[in-house]
């Protein structure tokens, strides 16, 4: 099980002339829970999507399950931050999820009864089965982060990469969020959460990354989740600004 | 009644604007599902210049080569318009409104000039792009707006399960294999052959309206994808018909405003009576005690 899945080389990211991410050398944990920190503007989000190729780096190398060709992101599970979607999108929940199985299925396939039942099964995962008519419009934010997570699930990837998937939910619905991601570490994926809530991460994630600009510590959550690392991210400006 | 129906002016008006009509409101449906739909009037406004240059290097009306000016020029717009954002801070409203009212400026400006000068003959003709003129359109042009709706509902038919991902998470669209950008031009060049191919029917400052209207009656009537797409274009159909009707059948009344009038009437409508309209919303605000 053990191993890395993910291996960041010096990499480099800038917003027009502003640097956005310095230095970033990485080493992620196959099967690992890890959660990655930072204050805001820390480049948490620019690091993932820098990941899943959607932010192009000024220099520098990504490996993911030592690949850096374009076909290895079918093999991530991507939740965006709930913002990033049309949500007055006319689509029902099972739409949503069926999304998820456009990765195996290409081109102008239709979906047929076996993406319909793994899409049902995702769906009764996240306790969300009863809601698969309704539209998406007239989810809480805790059941569109249910969807996007079974959508997820539906994809079949072996890593899951989720930004804020925690952010403005219900009590329950994180719960039930946590309970299925530890379910599925325990099959093998990989998660990595960009996660902001500094008081639940020893609970949640078994490997932390601490970062602002640059990585300031990461590994085991018990080891490098101290006080002096989570004051050095939170008090020093980043690097370059 | 049945005089109208048969005359032949008639069916070729109303055969164009209804294919127009049915393809611009499919095609519309989804810019507007994308938060684009004031690209299509900037495109609209700007291709007009297209149709008095594409005149002025050919000197006679020819619909298939003032078609292509109007294509030129709508991807100009376009071009210029990502450029102002991406390389300006100009906001995308602001450089839309300085693209449609700029390119318009300069088809107008042109459009006086070869009016004006001895060297072009049968200009009169040119005013028809602006506010259309349908009851002048020839077989030749129901032709043209036939093979560029096909065209475009073909394109539309085979990346439809592409786009439809796009529109709704673009990120994910990303992550899973689809080509954004592509997705994007795909779009934007189906809009801009409707609107260049449309502009004699209802010319180019109402041409917007077959795009946006259909789209916002769907969107209230259905929670469907598909279903939108086939609400929005039916009812342009529907309108396209309607109108045409009403400007044969009385006097004085241009076909491109009748539609757009029917499509303004059917769209009121459905902003009241659909399921998604304000009076079914009230009732449903009041009965789960909120305010109304």
């Amino acid at each position: 099980m053990d191993g890395t899945i993910i291996t960041i080389k010096d990499l480099n990211v800038a917003y027009q002339d502003k640097p956005a991410l310095w230095h970033i050398n990485l080493d992620i944990r196959k099967n690992s829970r890890t959660a990655i920190v930072g204050p805001n503007g820390a480049g948490k989000s620019t690091m993932i999507k820098t990941m899943m190729k959607l932010i192009r780096p000024v220099s520098g190398s990504i490996e993911i399950d030592g690949r850096t060709d374009k076909g290895v992101l079918k093999n991530i599970a991507y939740v965006p931050q709930k913002g990033e979607v049309n949500w007055d999108f006319p689509a029902t929940v099972l739409d949503v999820v069926l999304m998820g199985r456009y990765v195996h299925k290409g081109w102008v396939k239709r979906t047929q009864k076996k993406d319909r039942d793994i899409a049902l099964e995702a769906l009764k995962t996240m306790k969300m089965e009863a809601f698969c008519d309704r539209q998406i419009s007239e989810l809480s934010g805790g059941q569109r982060q249910r969807a996007f997570l079974a959508r997820a699930i539906a994809q079949d990837a072996d890593i899951y990469v989720m930004d804020e998937p925690l952010q403005g939910i219900d009590i329950t619905t994180e719960n039930l969020i946590m309970d299925v991601i530890r379910k599925l570490q325990a099959e093998g994926k990989t998660f990595i959460v960009v996660h902001h809530q500094l008081n639940t991460v020893k609970e949640y994630f078994d490997h932390v990354v601490i970062m602002n600009k640059t990585i300031i510590a990461d590994g085991p959550t018990d080891a490098v989740f101290t006080g002096d690392n989570i004051e050095k991210a939170y008090r020093e400006k980043g690097v370059g600004v | 009644m049945m005089e109208v129906l048969t005359s032949f002016t008639f069916i070729v008006v109303a055969a164009g604007t209804m294919i127009l009509a049915f393809a611009g409101g499919m095609v519309g449906a989804i810019s507007v599902m994308k938060g684009q739909s004031l690209i299509g009037d900037a495109v609209g406004h700007a291709t007009f210049p297209g149709i008095v240059l594409a005149f002025m290097l050919i000197g006679v009306k020819e619909t298939y080569t003032l078609a292509l000016g109007a294509v030129l020029f709508g991807i100009i717009a376009f071009l210029t318009i990502q450029m102002i954002t991406n390389h300006s801070k100009v906001t995308l409203d602001g450089a839309l409104a300085l693209v449609l009212s700029s390119f318009f400026g300069l088809g107008m400006a042109l459009m006086s000039f070869v009016q004006g000068n001895p060297d072009f003959e049968g200009t009169q003709g040119l005013n028809d792009y602006i506010f259309g003129q349908a009851a002048y359109m020839l077989r030749s042009d129901v032709y043209l707006i036939t093979a560029a709706s096909v065209i475009s509902l073909f394109i539309l038919a085979a990346f439809y399960i592409q786009i439809r991902i796009y529109i709704f998470d673009p990120v994910f669209s990303r992550t899973a294999g689809i080509n954004n950008t592509l997705m994007n031009f795909i779009i934007l060049i189906i809009t801009i052959l409707l609107i260049s191919v449309g502009l004699k029917a209802v010319g180019a400052i109402l041409i917007v309206n077959l795009l946006i209207a259909p789209a916002v009656i769907g969107q209230l009537w259905s929670s469907r994808f598909s279903t939108v797409l086939l609400i929005a274009g039916s009812s342009g159909a529907f309108a396209a018909f309607t109108g045409t009707y009403i400007s044969t059948a009385g006097e004085n009344i241009a076909t491109g405003p009748a539609i757009i009038l029917t499509l303004s009437f059917l769209m009121a409508l459905s902003l009241f009576c659909a399921p998604k309209g304000i009076i079914r919303r009230n009732i449903y605000k009041r009965r789960m005690g909120g305010v109304s």
